[in-house]
């Protein structure tokens, strides 16, 4: 097990409230797996992925814990988190320009992420980075290595960021919906990368995403975040293929549009996610849920083991249920 | 003396604790100084006292008295309609003045807009002190003299803030929502884009407003502005000069006064700004 | 009769700095009929959202002319247009954007009326209250800024307000693109319903395949600035035919197929277009696995494929190209590959 979190919570403060934004959520990531964060806006997805990291807004306050190699994340000092950040855990994100520095030679970035944790001298550095710059298949590392951030397309300086990401040898890597702002033909060229870098680099990966066709394709095993809380977690084929909590499935149909017969109206599940401040009481799920009953409007479902999955929810789709069905 | 400089200084601070709610207590004092300097005031402005020349700070002459035995507190007082007036007539006339120019710059096409912009650049590099040398000795020296060559210089700045504005909100999705509405194009710039380009304006005139006094009292303080006996702050500094060895006090209230309102007129344009970036 | 044609429409920006021309349409033709959901698919870059404003006329085209219900109104100024649009309405990508954030919910619902003119007996705050029940918004505080108000809610907004006129087509750039995938469906019902309600025409362009694939009646597939394939929807989801379309149907099949072991998706090397540098021959040869020299020299012609309605711009299409299409149809349906 490389990452633990348990009992994890995230909250702000708002004109006198304190409002909690991720809110008890305990997983363990095992070494050298995909974990995929899945959750759509405001589910706290985000909040949570970055924290591994030691990333929380500064504004924020956290409580539980998150051990990553033994090592507690939560109220470490920043020049410490600053030194794991590069040769232990590495960072991309969905806007590569936000990574990069716009007034510098994309090679000396690389190399200098090298050369600020002692890794490398300067020369040492430089030919690492090229050979980087190789490794994430960037046909003419020296061009790229020498040009500014603008000067190179999208898709090479999505790749120059995951060189950059990868140069000091992490063996975790968060990403933070790295494919979203990507065209379909850019994205699949991305995600193979990253398969590839998974095993040759022997990564753990953490993607934060809500593009289910992204986590089935990656996913070992899926955490559904739903409101700030879990919803379900368990193995990725149990999840995508036979999903048992209601929110899980209704996820899923989504992404399903390809097996509705044209021009049909899809399954779609009412309403919006519920914003900060405003959850509901009882299943948080509940106002949006097709089999929410009564005891989902107040009593607060445990999360408790189910078939291979856990998930908090009363009343689960059944595994031998057909999904036609389950969608309610 | 530079309008140019200003909006690269403007960093979104908010200010914090009690600088916000002193700024706009200076200001309301101002405005009080304006509005009725008849009651604030304890003492006459212009008439000579000779029996009372140059005494320092006491209770019936809170800031002391000047070469002529008026009441410098009194003189303040007075005088912020004409420093304060000057600069906020500046301001203002600018202000109209850019945005019209900005807006018709902004939404013409790429000659017109073009020509307006070089004009622009020709008014911007102008000197401000030539200009009101210039100005000055064509009309006079005076207050209106001022008004005039500071508004010539500070009207390009606002004009290529709006049309910098405009050029932007015109590519903006709900402007080419409401065109695609068929919404005409003036409407179109009433609608949906002066009323975003307006909240930046605000800003500029907020703090510019404590640039301009700043302007308006180092023009009188060459002797290009104000004449005696006229309360003018800058016009007192420049008078205060003289005495500076025994009467501290003649030049050091009104100059504390100039800072006060330049900075306070500064910190609520920031924290306009800070709202509507927030 | 076609309500919408676009007749060889081309549009050429000159770059401001290098003072370059880039061709971001080079010569499209499409229509779309009474009734009729055409679906247009392409990536960043190829010109789909130039081709949108085009259509709807918030830019000039360079060449080629545009006919709405049999009227050429290509060198139609904004007055002459203006009883056009009443017919010819438009929904953007990101809501919030796209609604003026200063306005109130009433406001921004009252601007169709007051701009066309149009006055209501039953009055117009009943009318806006209609408007908003038919998109599922029943008791929204109308005097709420656009803020106080999620994405969801916020597209339903903004396809009331396209509805206010009751318009005969309307072209939604990137409708559900910007939202979240549970939103997503209620958008895509929502347009199906309207659809159904009112017999209304679509002009759909988006990256989503699926969403297009399920929407539209026919779809054209855009690259770099043209047309490289156009049919009938069912026919492109089944068994796309040009190498193109097969890469983007290949990139998202069902969750069932990739999660299987052994699926292996059409993969494109390079990265996407660059309008400012069109490759010579067929446009798309750079990233093709097919290409041979006449790819690379012959700019294939839009022809119709036999016994089909289907038009493809590949020198390989069908003989070539035909057997990978029918597994990538099937890989969508979660089928493996026949034999």
């Amino acid at each position: 097990m490389i990452l633990s979190v348990r009992d994890f919570s995230i909250g702000f403060q708002r004109e006198g409230e304190s409002l909690v934004a991720v809110d008890g959520v305990s997983f363990d990531v095992e070494e050298g797996e995909t974990f995929v964060i899945i959750g759509e806006s405001g589910s706290g997805k985000s909040l949570t992925g970055m924290s591994v990291a030691g990333l929380q807004p500064p504004t924020a306050f956290v409580s539980g814990s998150i051990r990553f190699k033994d090592r507690e994340m939560l109220r470490r000092p920043d020049a410490e988190l600053r030194k794991m950040r590069g040769p232990e855990i590495g960072l991309i994100y969905q806007d590569p320009l936000s990574s990069l520095n716009p007034v510098w030679p994309v090679g000396d970035q690389i190399a200098e992420t090298l050369t600020a944790h002692g890794l490398a001298d300067r020369a040492e550095a430089r030919k690492r980075a090229i050979e980087m710059l190789e490794r994430v298949r960037i046909p003419d590392p020296h061009r790229v290595a020498a040009a500014y951030p603008h000067e190179i397309s999208g898709g090479m300086r999505q790749r120059a960021m995951i060189a950059m990401a990868l140069a000091a040898g992490p063996s975790l890597l968060i990403a933070d919906e790295p494919t979203t702002a990507l065209d379909v033909t850019i994205k699949a060229q991305m995600l193979e990368l990253l398969a590839e870098l998974k095993r040759e680099m022997a990564l753990t990966i953490v993607l934060i995403t809500h593009d289910m066709g992204v986590v089935a394709e990656v996913a070992d095993r899926i955490l559904v975040l739903y409101a700030g809380r879990i919803a379900e977690i368990g193995p990725a084929d149990a999840i995508m293929l036979q999903p048992s909590h209601p929110y899980t499935a209704a996820l899923m149909t989504s992404a399903m549009i390809s097996q509705t017969p044209a021009k049909q109206d899809l399954n779609a599940i009412v309403g919006g996610a519920p914003g900060l401040g405003s959850f509901p009481a009882g299943c948080r799920f509940h106002p949006r849920c097709p089999r929410a009953q009564h005891d989902c409007l107040s009593v607060e479902p445990p999360r408790r083991k189910f078939g291979t999955v856990e998930l908090a929810c009363h009343y689960p789709i059944e595994a031998a249920m057909p999904l036609e069905i389950a969608r309610g | 003396m530079s309008v140019s400089s200003q909006t690269a200084r403007r960093a979104l601070k908010r200010p914090k604790g009690l600088l916000l709610p002193l700024a706009l207590l200076v200001v309301a004092i101002l405005a009080a100084f304006v509005l009725l300097p008849g009651l604030i005031a304890p003492h006459d402005p212009i008439a000579l006292a000779m029996a009372d020349r140059l005494k320092p700070p006491s209770l019936t002459h809170i800031f002391g008295t000047d070469e002529g035995g008026r009441d410098v507190f009194s003189r303040i007082v007075y005088g912020t309609r004409y420093s304060l007036g000057v600069a906020i007539v500046i301001v203002f006339a600018s202000a109209l003045f850019g945005v019209v120019y900005g807006a018709v710059s902004g939404m013409a096409s790429r000659g017109i807009d073009n020509l307006m912009m070089r004009i622009v650049d020709l008014f911007f590099g102008f000197p401000a002190l030539v200009l009101a040398l210039a100005v000055a000795a064509s009309i006079g020296r005076g207050l209106d003299s001022v008004a005039l060559s500071l508004a010539i210089i500070w009207w390009p700045g606002y004009a290529r803030l709006v049309r910098g504005e405009v050029l932007r909100l015109r590519e903006r999705p709900h402007v080419e929502a409401a065109r695609a509405l068929g919404v005409s194009e003036i409407t179109i710039l009433r609608r949906h884009i002066i009323s975003f380009v307006i909240q930046e304006v605000n800003v500029r005139v907020t703090t510019d407003i404590g640039y301009a006094l700043v302007a308006v009292t180092a023009l009188s303080f060459l002797g290009l502005g104000a004449n005696s006996p006229t309360p003018e702050w800058g016009l007192l500094i420049r008078d205060s000069r003289s005495y500076f060895g025994s009467a501290w006090w003649y030049l050091v209230f009104p100059g504390t006064m100039i800072m006060l309102t330049a900075t306070a007129f500064s910190l609520i344009g920031d924290a306009l700004a800070a709202r509507r970036a927030a | 009769m076609a309500l919408l044609e676009l007749d060889a429409v081309s549009k050429t920006f000159s770059q401001r700095r290098s003072g370059r021309a880039v061709q971001a349409v080079a010569g499209v033709s499409l229509t779309v009929g009474k009734g009729e959901t055409l679906g247009l698919v392409g990536e960043s870059g190829c010109g789909k959202s130039t081709l949108a404003r085009l259509a709807l006329k918030l830019v000039d085209v360079t060449g080629g002319r545009i006919r709405f219900d049999g009227t050429d109104v290509t060198d139609y100024g904004s007055r002459r247009m203006l009883p056009i649009r009443r017919r010819l309405q438009a929904v953007f990508q990101d809501p919030l954007a796209s609604l003026n954030a200063r306005m109130t919910i009433a406001e921004i619902m009252r601007e169709p009326f007051d701009t066309h003119g149009v006055r209501l007996d039953s009055g117009l705050e009943a009318r806006i209250r209609e408007l908003l029940s038919f998109v599922g918004l029943e008791n929204i505080d109308i005097q709420k800024l656009p803020g106080q108000f999620s994405g969801g809610q916020l597209q339903r907004v903004a396809i009331a307000r396209a509805l206010a006129l009751e318009p005969e087509i309307i072209v939604a750039d990137e409708p559900t693109s910007a939202l979240d995938p549970s939103i997503q469906a209620q958008i895509v019902n929502l347009m199906l319903q309207i659809q159904r309600k009112r017999g209304i025409s679509y002009l759909i362009i988006s990256h989503d395949l699926d969403v297009i694939g399920h929407v539209a009646d026919r779809i054209a597939v855009m690259y770099l600035g043209t047309i490289i394939e156009q049919g009938a929807a069912a026919e492109i989801m089944e068994r796309p035919l040009h190498p193109y379309t097969q890469a983007l149907l290949s990139a998202a099949p069902t969750l069932a197929a990739r999660r299987q072991i052994g699926w292996k998706r059409i993969m494109l090397t390079g990265d996407p277009p660059n309008p400012a540098n069109v490759p010579s021959g067929c446009r798309f040869h750079p990233r093709c696995h097919l290409a041979r020299d006449i790819c690379r020299t012959d700019v294939p012609p839009l022809r119709a494929m036999p016994d089909s309605s289907r038009m493809v711009a590949c020198h390989l299409a069908p003989d070539v190209t035909g057997q990978a299409g029918a597994d990538v149809g099937r890989a969508r349906r979660g089928l493996a590959p026949a034999n």
